[in-house]
């Protein structure tokens, strides 16, 4: 399909296809990015992978890599923490005496495989090491401690590779201040190297016309700066009086120069630097990545006079917690501001470590989140945690109204950036605002949903001094999350779920794999028909109708309030119609959708709303502490973690019961769903959540009036799903998502109607058309 | 694991149908089959008398402590008098057990009344093991101190070394040391290992598995039991061995036993025992012995209610994640072949073993012939001492366990039991009356009036034809 | 007169009943193999083709399984 046409009804038709722009986030994700041909420019030590260093090593009789010869135990192993085995994977005792002085450390260097409860596993890879030396680690101080933690001698392929890993990267900076552009570096030899490059040469800037000195830097000596504090903090912490006694003495030591060099070895650094062209910004950067030294980007905020501060500050209430507040240190640390990305769980308070950020920057900030929705969200978290009102914070979206140029905050979404399709005039001006401006920090929402070529382009357009990425999970079925390191920066920070539960932070989740027997007859379909169908007769399980009905009753006599999720619109429809609960799909207008939410929210009658993968994204859920999937997205461990999050947000009394909020499954037995529920959850057991098998729901054979029960109804319901059209098996598809994969390009093609909001209009009339039908639900909605 | 064959996918119809499983003998399973002579000699011993009388239950040995001192029968109805209506399944369990072992005998009271009494010789011999008096036990000449003697760290190595060296042989561990013909010949007879087919090599059998997976007592108890049952072939006497045995149990640890007054018979039964571990002896000819750990209160690994020695259980070393993954803390590869049974390990550090514990390497196990409760159990047994200070104090996560039983089941979805197919009966007469002869003969594995079909097992099916035919005849 | 058939009673659950019927009617062992079907649990079966049937109920566990611990990498 090319790109849609504006005019005649064939544009229509595109357009209800793609009813809202903003919606398609997910489209971005996993199974498309493939479609991304073109690979990040990547310097070639980040090819190196250590689990390729082991290759030779034998196995034992029972196939086990057999690292014994490599790793000497030592004698007082027991009062050490940690295993480094030679293929790069480390792990660490949570229970022993050391653990936070490790867990720290590991977190800076490595990247975690797993968390559960007792033994993490992290593994180094070249990009988890060039985070660690661009927040400031030595590669001699990372070997060293590794070696003190270590329980037995560190492999020498492993300390090769951290040296190979860490000994370009990390050690040149691109520093803007005073409006101009600097490559900056401690190591002299390092930027005589770059400067002999031709390249390189092109982009230096020379002030000196004469030119007599021609190789001459900069020579300074940087000041001690002090981190700046993050608003109110929480009283002091608890946890540092119980510091455990057997602890070795290296390690301790270690620990705290480590801790402090963090802020403070800055402080008499000499540094040598040479001006760049603005305009060769991006040669260069390129450039320096083909050289094997990645340009970090550190911005001098304090420094940088030509750009007005804004008057934004922290609200005396705005109180981070310890975790939000560690991840801002890293990012801040020397008293710049670093880009790259941190990671927090869904409902860990990610839009604070945002909104703090900008107020610590305090220079013009730019927003970009995945949804008109969550434009209106982040509106809302300025408000709350900062002192910005609705005159410097505007929205650019194809609804808002807001006037944003000249704006200190402006908040909108990638696809707004970056579609290429013609804008209105006011948009239009609004884009060349927009480009035209130097702004201060950049913060990139749910970084990990957008395809490495989309940010491209949005780094291509947005000029900014610095980056700030947010997601939940690093999580990509394909793993292109790499490209990230070298598009934003390396990743800061990343939390562990298992902590953040255990202290409150985040509720205490039950999940179960609620197991539903298929009837016989719907098995026997199933065995027979085509593939396409199965997926159908699976969510449509008369067992399965069963345990939902009795799961939301069960938690409506609790008193809880219930999510039910279903990817598919025609069981979704089924089962809400059925059990008389609303529900939202794709199609359900904006002023319905507000109704159904609000109702959920405030009525006490209204306990239980039935959900599409909308849900996922596009709109605010209101709080609910029970959620029910009935049917999801094939394997995807993202949209996993993305719902589990729905119900993490910290319930009250969440120390009162052992769990306050339930994550429930539903799958049949004997069929592919077993198989994909399985895949789901792989990312969040490795977070150490564990999923409790349910084959039985106890007490449901008793409840009385349990829809389905009979041979009778049970055959009916058959011949609904045998009868149903090949569109309503599949689950329910996101505008711009599927479709032929062609050219990446026009897959997230819109037009100015979706763009400026028209879409809707357009949607509307089209409902109107389908409500003079006799039974406008079962209408499909797309073609 | 390949050299033990667990992977093999042969498998024929009747391993699918009938499963043997090890077999776990108490010492009152294994001394009511004896025959009454062998048990009244062993009474002679009031070691034996004593061992005994602990492994009975609770009521009997009430019972017997009550009647110990009594000159004459007691009539029944007052022995069973003594506990109220409600424990009167017990008190008929008790009765038999003291019947089978022959500790009690039946004899009638002057005016017709039948009542117990229990037999003289366990009478008298258990007296003098409670207070004293008899001859003294056989192990107890005097011997001069020992310039080489040794301690219980030292008897404790060499006992698990020695034991595990049996262990190791059975995994087929490459680090075994070789074992006595002797040793294989008992292994083989006790069914925990086999001839292969092709090459006659012993290779381990699913009891053998099992086996494995027991604690180290039960091990260690059900390996006598078959040795005893081979010492009559070998020109040994039973009662000997058996006695010999009863009061090594009751030895000390760390202290040496003269052999002087042991029978040719019984210093072979010695060597036997040393090889196993049970004794140490730094020569054979050394004069003298220590028991080790091994033979100490090996008659009571059934009884989960006696005290056991801090030292009896081995601090645990495993760590079992909620995301299936395992860490062993050992060198031991008796050890890690043990857990490569039923997890894919991954990477071999010189005091952790890392693995997992996944869909494939379970059911390997299971078709190995390994239950999911003896996984379980074994993984119990030895969960690392965090796991139980943890948080959660529980010595492996639940969601693992069940996992684990789900993978059993899935595998027992399908039963399948061999049987004939009766149908299309003339009346439903006929069908009724092949029908009660079945079920009275508890053969009848399946049935269906209306249909007049039924079931019954193949077994059965010679004689059930036979008894059809007749009945054909006769109408 | 009575008819006399050898065989193995097959106990298991519906759906399962149902994937052994499937695989009898569209011959995917090769051959039917179901001598009669008994009720909702029970079916009765040739003996021989028990071996080549556990595999294939193997393969069906097989494919909806998938592994969920991860080997890290």
């Amino acid at each position: 399909m090319g790109p849609p046409k504006r005019s005649g009804y064939k544009a229509d038709r595109a357009s209800r296809k793609r009813k809202k722009e903003e919606e398609e986030t997910w489209a971005a994700d996993e199974e498309e990015a493939t479609a991304d041909g073109e690979e990040a420019a990547v310097p070639n030590a980040a090819a190196r992978d250590a689990e390729k260093s082991d290759e030779k090593v034998q196995e034992d009789e029972f196939g086990a890599k057999d690292y014994r010869l490599q790793m000497e135990l030592k004698p007082d192993n027991a009062s050490r923490p940690l295993w480094v085995a030679p293929n790069g994977h480390i792990f660490l005792e949570s229970f022993s005496p050391v653990y936070k002085h490790a867990h720290d450390f590991l977190i800076a260097i490595s990247e975690p495989v797993c968390r559960p409860e007792h033994i993490h596993e992290y593994k180094l890879t070249a990009y988890s090491l060039y985070a660690a030396v661009s927040v400031g680690l030595q590669t001699n101080d990372i070997v060293e401690y590794l070696k003190r933690l270590s329980k037995t001698t560190v492999p020498e392929g492993i300390i090769e590779f951290i040296r190979l890993c860490t000994l370009s990267y990390g050690k040149v900076k691109l520093v803007l201040k005073h409006n101009k552009y600097f490559v900056e570096s401690p190591f002299p030899e390092i930027l005589q190297k770059l400067l002999k490059d031709p390249v390189i040469q092109e982009c230096r800037l020379r002030r000196n016309v004469e030119g007599d000195a021609e190789d001459e830097m900069i020579t300074q000596v940087q000041e001690k700066k002090n981190i700046p504090s993050f608003g109110a903090k929480p009283g002091p912490s608890t946890e540092a009086g119980a510091e455990a006694t057997n602890v070795p003495d290296d390690i301790t030591n270690f620990y705290e120069k480590m801790d402090n060099e963090d802020e403070e070895d800055e402080a008499n650094l000499q540094t040598v630097s040479f001006e760049v062209n603005q305009e060769k910004i991006e040669v260069i950067q390129k450039r320096c990545i083909e050289l094997e030294h990645p340009l970090l980007a550190e911005y001098d905020f304090r420094n940088d006079t030509v750009n007005p501060d804004i008057n934004i500050d922290l609200r005396p209430s705005a109180v981070l917690r310890p975790y939000q507040e560690k991840s801002l240190r890293k990012m801040f640390g020397n008293g710049r501001a670093r880009s790259g990305v941190i990671v927090l769980p869904c409902g860990a308070g990610k839009s604070l470590v945002g909104v703090t950020a900008c107020c610590t920057v305090r220079k013009r900030a730019l927003l970009l989140c995945n949804s008109g929705v969550s434009v209106e969200q982040w509106k809302q978290q300025f408000k709350m945690w900062s002192t910005a009102d609705d005159s410097m914070i505007c929205r650019f979206t194809s609804e808002a109204k807001d006037k944003p140029m000249g704006c200190s905050v402006l908040v909108t979404t990638y696809s707004m950036i970056t579609h290429t399709q013609k804008r209105s005039w006011e948009a239009e001006q609004t884009m060349k605002w927009l480009q035209e401006q130097e702004w201060g920090i950049m913060v990139l929402d749910e970084v990990h949903t957008i395809p490495a070529k989309m940010f491209r382009r949005v780094l291509t357009i947005v000029q900014s001094h610095c980056k700030l990425g947010l997601t939940a999970t690093l999580l990509r079925e394909d793993d292109k999350i790499a490209d990230l390191n070298f598009l934003i920066g390396p990743k800061l920070y990343e939390a562990n779920w298992l902590e953040l539960q255990k202290k409150g932070f985040i509720a205490r989740v039950q999940c179960a794999e609620v197991w539903c027997p298929m009837t016989p007859e719907f098995y026997r379909e199933y065995l027979v028909c085509k593939t396409s169908k199965r997926l159908l007769l699976y969510v449509m399980n008369p067992q399965k109708f069963q345990a939902t009905q009795y799961l939301i009753r069960y938690h409506e006599r609790r008193g809880d309030k219930t999510i039910v999720f279903s990817d598919n619109v025609f069981a979704l429809k089924h089962y809400a119609i059925k059990m008389n609960k609303p529900y939202i799909y794709g199609p359900t207008t904006q002023s319905e959708r507000i109704q159904i939410l609000q109702n959920f929210k405030f009525n006490p009658k209204v306990n239980t709303i039935f959900v599409s993968k909308v849900a996922d994204t596009s709109f605010d859920l209101p709080e609910a502490n029970v959620l029910i999937q009935i049917s999801s997205h094939g394997g995807s461990r993202r949209q996993e973690a993305q719902r589990l999050g729905r119900i993490l947000r910290a319930k009250k009394g969440a120390i009162a019961e052992e769990y306050n909020a339930f994550f429930y499954t539903l799958v049949s037995q004997d069929t592919m769903e077993m198989n994909y529920s399985r895949k789901r959850q792989r990312f969040l057991v490795n977070q150490g959540y564990s999923y409790k098998v349910i084959t039985k729901l106890a007490g449901m054979d008793k409840e009385p009036d349990m829809m389905y029960k009979t041979r009778e109804e049970q055959g009916q319901l058959l011949q609904q799903v045998l009868a149903a059209s090949d569109i309503d098996c599949e689950d329910e598809r996101m505008p711009g998502e599927g479709g032929p994969r062609g050219g990446p390009g026009n897959r997230r093609s819109g037009h100015l109607g979706s763009m400026s909001g028209a879409d809707d209009a357009v949607y509307y009339e089209f409902r109107k058309t389908a409500n003079t039908n006799k039974h406008p639900l079962f209408k499909k909605f797309r073609y | 694991m390949a050299n033990n064959g667990i992977g093999s996918s042969k498998q024929d119809n009747s391993s699918l149908i009938t499963q043997t499983n090890l077999e776990c003998k108490n010492l009152y399973e294994y001394l009511k089959n004896q025959p009454q002579n062998v048990l009244d000699r062993l009474y002679i011993h009031p070691a034996i008398c004593l061992a005994v009388y602990r492994e009975l239950p609770e009521l009997a040995r009430q019972y017997v402590i009550r009647i110990l001192f009594v000159e004459q029968p007691v009539p029944q109805a007052v022995v069973a008098s003594w506990g109220s209506q409600a424990s009167s399944k017990e008190h008929n369990y008790v009765t038999k057990v003291l019947t089978d072992l022959n500790v009690w005998i039946e004899d009638s009271l002057p005016g017709g009344l039948i009542g117990w009494m229990l037999s003289p010789t366990f009478k008298k011999n258990l007296k003098a093991a409670l207070l004293g008096g008899g001859k003294p036990w056989s192990m107890s000449s005097a011997l001069d101190a020992d310039k080489n003697a040794r301690d219980v760290g030292f008897l404790d190595s060499y006992s698990s070394e020695r034991w595990e060296c049996v262990l190791h042989y059975m995994v087929g561990s490459q680090q075994q040391e070789g074992i006595s013909a002797d040793a294989v010949r008992i292994l083989l007879h006790a069914g925990l290992m086999k001839r292969d087919e092709e090459d006659g090599s012993p290779v381990i059998t699913r009891q053998g598995f099992q086996f494995l997976l027991l604690d180290r007592h039960a091990q260690v108890w059900h390996f006598l039991l078959q040795y005893l049952d081979t010492v009559q072939q070998r020109g040994l006497d039973l009662v000997e061995c058996l006695t010999f045995l009863f009061q090594l149990s009751f030895s000390t640890l760390g202290k040496d036993y003269s052999t002087e007054g042991l029978s040719p018979g019984l210093l072979i039964f010695l060597q036997h025992l040393r090889e196993f571990g049970l004794v140490y002896q730094r020569k054979r000819k050394a004069g003298r012995f220590y028991p080790t750990r091994l033979a100490l209160n090996i008659t009571n690994s059934q009884n989960k209610n006696a005290p056991i020695l801090e030292e009896d259980s081995p601090k645990g070393y495993i760590v079992v994640e909620t995301n299936y993954r395992v860490y062993a803390y050992t060198d031991s590869n008796l050890q890690v072949a043990l857990i490569a049974l039923f997890t894919e390990l991954m990477y071999r550090f010189p005091n952790l073993v890392v693995g997992v514990i996944t869909r494939d390497s379970i059911r390997q196990a299971l078709r190995g012939g390994i239950t999911a409760d003896q996984i379980i159990g074994y993984l119990k047994q030895h969960a690392h001492e965090r796991m139980l200070t943890a948080d959660t104090k529980q010595p492996l996560p639940p969601t693992v366990v069940d996992q684990i039983k789900l993978w059993e089941l899935e595998r027992n979805r399908l039963t399948y039991n061999e049987g004939v197919l009766y149908s299309q009966f003339l009346s439903q007469a006929d069908f009724n009356v092949l029908k009660e002869y079945a079920q009275s003969n508890g053969v009848l594995i399946w049935c269906n009036k209306e249909k007049r079909t039924l079931v019954i097992n193949k077994n059965a099916h010679d004689d059930v034809k036979k008894f059809w035919k007749k009945y054909s005849k006769g109408s | 007169m009575v008819n006399v058939m050898k065989g193995v009673l097959v106990k298991c659950d519906p759906a399962m009943k149902q994937f052994l019927l499937h695989l009898d009617e569209t011959l995917k062992l090769g051959r039917k193999f179901i001598i009669q079907e008994l009720d909702e649990h029970h079916l009765f079966i040739s003996a021989d083709i028990l071996v080549t049937l556990q595999a294939k109920i193997d393969d069906l566990m097989d494919q909806i399984s998938f592994p969920l611990a991860e080997k890290g990498n």
